[in-house]
């Protein structure tokens, strides 16, 4: 088995190999659409030339790509030369870093906020336990077996789909070192990071080799890769993130990452993720499917003990938070979605609450409850409240033009009627009409009402945006 | 702006004064923030473009002024204020470049951003009402580009239609309105009155007569306020459009001048001279928009026959015999319900009842007729079965007669309704486009009475 192990600096000589086989042989395959590529632009922005920042040379090949190259000094090259080591992977990109990071002493509340923050993801998810474990035998069986296979994983957002299947591979990477299981490579591809599904062939290839390509050359190389077999190969685990994304028309993009695992040569293990259960069934085609296999998980969404044990969890030691405030928290989100996101941000908001507004270091059920408002509690009521007169009465209209016609589109002339009748009983001047489709259109800014365009004039539609209670309970509870 | 200059435009625009103060004061002194953006709307003919350009001139401020129809797509506007702007002009020295490349708007607020602070600008955009088509970015952009480039910038829109036309579904910004209110008579009778030497002059190199000429340079501008009074009493209550207005007023003093001229009426004879004019007068009414050269010139002695000179012109289109007989039925198609078919092209169709609902049906108003409601569509197979029933002799139904049909629609004279693919097919809809006068007057021609087999006259 160790001689299974390899490094990720041979792990580039391997894929170099492969691509040289490509060119050196008579694949006219590879040479065609070489030539094919369409040129990218040159062109670069200035701005971002600053942020490419020269890696220290670690491997011969890198070494003699940047010697041969004029001046490996990064202010010597021409925009030309910086993006073909760009496009090679000789220099990564790196962003500016602040001169030296903050060193004050951090008060309970910032602490408890920095844990409480969605991005930091703990060691261990807590009550994700059996799927942890659910995955890990999966993934380890096929490292052990040396052969591939396919995993659809499904949870709404917020449920821990993403930070389990990590975790898992953390383990695995972490057993790996202790030989415990063999060695494997990991690529994580992101459904909504690519701009079009076949740039998921270039981010594969660009794991694997640290080379960017377009993508009919990323797809020739991956499937020579996954096609032929090679004599040191050990087994890819692909992660692909919102899977629903990469579903277009034709499916060849699901289809190829799919069938890539059927081969025996390939030791693809392949872990797909997305939002809904029966996306297999609703979307992919029927050979789609059936290579997605049956091996399924579902994440639940939390439920409200789930949660209160989540947000202490973070909260270990530290007492910024009373119990019942976590739990009042946790019931409110897990009523709505069983977002675990959503009840972090809500405890995140509550201490910065508590911390502008009271002197004790505990966050109490007030502070949340305050912070519940803010986050869940519809604005829409402030927002009627805080409109004008006329744009109040105008609101009036439309919900009298739909409780006389019954049919919830209007037209504005039907609108314009009640308003002036509106009006006259209230005393009020009546509006032009021109006026009136000025408060009309900003009213449909702030989508309170949906409109058309002004062109329409008095033949435009009209759909109440809010519910017509919310307008009478805005109205009356200022007239109180 | 100094007093004079703005004293300069407001004598030569006159009955404009109290919007050229306020065009100055929004926009006249350079030094001053200009506002975001100017809205300048009112009828043809009020002055807008004119009085706007001129102002814009006489300032000393860079501005550039385009139209929204030149502007097909944002690039060229876009382009051409920056031209303007960085006084760049494109030639075929430099192979007709623009200053910048300029695709998007980021683009262009970018490059607006790099010129000189210190110094004011404004964009005048004609026709406004198109920029509404344009990418939904524009106008929005337009109307705040002070606060997205922090230069001294301002736009002028120029339009027909009210602001309230403009208001976009995410809404738009608060604009300066500035309305042109149209011409009374007065004020219409001070601005053509003032140009009457440019009207004598005009008539004078026209006239080779040099006596003629003197009476004329004799001529008191009481003698043209006179006409001017008679003029506007008829043609105001039609047209308040001023160029329109002017370029008549000036074909018609030709025919009101030549009695004086000829001394057969004395200058002074303002009746006389009314009766003179009344019919010329009302046959140019006839002929407003129109802008008809022949028609203006031989106003002085053809009058009568310039007010029908619309219809000669649709009578005189010569067209093949069947193609006569094709358009008739056409037009008997498209105004007979198709259920009358039956009793006015059959021979023996059988008696029909009289009953009461039908005398009723028949009793129509006129905003109930076929003729008055427009023309119904009708399918070519139904146009050949009336075009066999109203032509006495029987011709075969060559390829000729089919492109006839087919060429009628290729001269406007018939347009599909429907199925314009499929016409072979037979679920092709067409429709007659031609009117009664015309349609009879073919009948005429070829001795057929259309009127007779119009449901509408029986």
């Amino acid at each position: 088995r160790l001689s299974l192990v390899g490094t990720p600096k041979r792990n580039i000589q391997l894929s170099n190999i492969v691509e040289e086989v490509l060119f050196n042989g008579n694949s006219s395959l590879a040479e065609s659409n070489r030539t094919n590529t369409p040129r990218r632009s040159r062109k670069i922005n200035s701005t971002y030339d600053e942020d490419f920042i020269c890696d220290e040379p670690k491997t011969p090949k890198r070494q003699k790509t940047s010697t041969s190259t004029p001046s490996s000094k990064s202010s010597a090259m021409t925009p030309t030369q910086k993006m073909k080591l760009i496009r090679s992977g000789a220099i990564s990109a790196a962003i500016e870093s602040r001169d030296n990071p903050l060193k004050r002493r951090k008060s309970d509340f910032e602490v408890a906020r920095e844990r409480l923050h969605v991005s930091a993801v703990p060691q261990s998810l807590p009550c994700r336990e059996q799927e942890f474990d659910n995955i890990y035998t999966f993934l380890e069986g096929k490292l052990q077996d040396q052969c591939g296979g396919c995993m659809y994983v499904s949870g709404v957002p917020g449920t821990g789909k993403t930070a389990t299947v990590t975790g898992v591979i953390r383990a695995l990477k972490r057993d790996a070192e202790l030989d415990i299981v063999p060695e494997f490579d990991y690529i994580e591809i992101n459904g909504m990071r690519l701009t079009e599904p076949r740039q998921a062939y270039v981010q594969i290839y660009k794991q694997l080799t640290g080379k960017t390509v377009s993508w009919e050359h990323a797809h020739a190389l991956l499937e020579k890769r996954f096609t032929t077999p090679g004599p040191r190969r050990q087994t890819t685990i692909l992660l692909v993130d919102e899977l629903d994304i990469l579903c277009n028309r034709r499916q060849d993009v699901v289809y190829s990452l799919l069938d890539w695992p059927t081969k025996s040569t390939a030791r693809l293990v392949v872990v797909t993720i997305a939002n809904t259960m029966d996306l297999p069934e609703r979307m992919l085609m029927s050979k789609v499917t059936s290579r997605l296999g049956l091996t399924r998980l579902t994440f639940q969404p939390y439920s409200h003990k789930q949660l209160q044990e989540i947000v202490t969890a973070r909260l270990s030691g530290s007492e910024a938070f009373k119990g019942d405030a976590v739990q009042l928290v946790a019931r409110k989100v897990a009523a709505v979605s069983g977002d675990a996101r959503r009840a972090l941000d809500i405890c995140r908001r509550a201490t910065e609450i508590a911390e502008e507004t009271t002197k004790d270091k505990t966050v109490s059920m007030m502070h949340v409850q305050k912070a519940l408002n803010e986050m869940i509690a519809t604005l829409k009521v402030q927002a009627i409240k805080k409109c004008s007169k006329l744009e109040k009465l105008f609101l009036q209209a439309v919900a009298a033009e739909v409780a006389r016609t019954g049919i919830e589109e209007t037209t504005f002339l039907g609108v314009y009627t009640q308003l002036e009748s509106i009006a006259a009983f209230m005393g009020v001047t009546v509006p032009v009409l021109g006026r009136a489709l000025q408060i009309c259109s900003k009213l449909g800014a702030e989508r309170l009402l949906i409109c058309e365009h002004s062109r329409t004039d008095i033949f435009m539609k009209i759909l109440l945006n809010v519910s017509s209670d919310d307008i009478y309970f805005a109205l009356q509870l200022k007239n109180n | 702006m100094s007093i004079a200059n703005v004293l300069e435009i407001a004598r030569k625009y006159p009955c404009r004064e109290q919007i050229i103060t306020e065009l100055n004061d929004l926009i006249g002194s350079p030094s001053e923030p200009l506002p975001n953006a100017i809205y300048v709307y009112g009828h043809t003919g009020t002055g807008k473009t004119a009085i706007v350009t001129e102002f814009l001139q006489s300032l000393p401020i860079k501005s550039k002024i385009l139209s929204c129809i030149e502007c097909y797509t944002s690039k060229l506007l876009y382009e051409h204020v920056l031209n303007s702007f960085y006084s760049h002009t494109v030639s075929k020295s430099n192979n007709y470049t623009p200053f910048v490349k300029c695709e998007s708007m980021h683009g262009f607020i970018e490059s607006l951003r790099q010129l000189p602070a210190d110094s004011s600008y404004i964009i005048c955009l004609e026709d406004a009402e198109r920029l509404r088509d344009m990418d939904i970015n524009i106008l929005p952009t337009v109307l705040r580009l002070q606060e997205m480039t922090g230069l001294n910038i301002c736009t002028i829109l120029i339009s027909q239609l009210p602001f309230d036309k403009f208001y976009l579904k995410t809404g738009l910004v608060e604009v300066q309105t500035i309305f042109f209110p149209q011409y009374t008579k007065a004020e219409t009778q001070t601005i053509l009155g003032n140009d009457f030497v440019n009207v004598k002059k005009r008539l004078a190199s026209k006239l080779d007569n040099n006596e003629w000429s003197k009476i004329l340079d004799d001529l008191e501008s009481d003698f043209y306020d006179n006409y001017l009074n008679i003029f506007l009493n008829v043609f105001y209550r039609a047209c308040r459009d001023f160029p329109e207005l002017r370029s008549i007023s000036r074909d018609c003093f030709q025919v009101y001048v030549e009695p004086v001229l000829n001394g057969t009426i004395d200058r002074n004879d303002v009746s006389k001279l009314w009766r003179n004019i009344s019919k010329p007068l009302s046959a140019a009414l006839t002929a407003v928009y129109m802008r008809m050269d022949s028609a203006a010139e031989n106003q002085s002695n053809k009058a009568l026959e310039d007010n029908q000179s619309f219809k000669r012109i649709s009578q005189s289109v010569e067209l093949p015999y069947y193609a006569k007989y094709l358009l008739i039925a056409a037009y008997l198609a498209s105004h007979n319900a198709a259920n009358q078919d039956k009793r006015l092209f059959v021979k023996n169709h059988g008696k029909q009842k009289k009953r009461l609902q039908t005398v009723n049906a028949q009793a129509k108003v006129t905003e109930k007729m076929q003729t008055n409601l427009g023309p119904k569509s009708f399918t070519v197979d139904r146009l050949l079965a009336i075009f066999y029933a109203i032509l006495d002799e029987k011709v075969g139904l060559t390829c000729n007669l089919l492109s006839q049909i087919s060429s009628l629609v290729h001269l406007k004279f018939l347009s599909f309704v429907s199925g314009e693919g499929n016409l072979m097919e037979g679920s092709a809809r067409l429709q007659c486009t031609v009117g009664l006068d015309f349609v009879s007057h073919i009948g005429r021609i070829v001795g057929f009475n259309v009127m007779q087999y119009l449901c509408d006259f029986m």
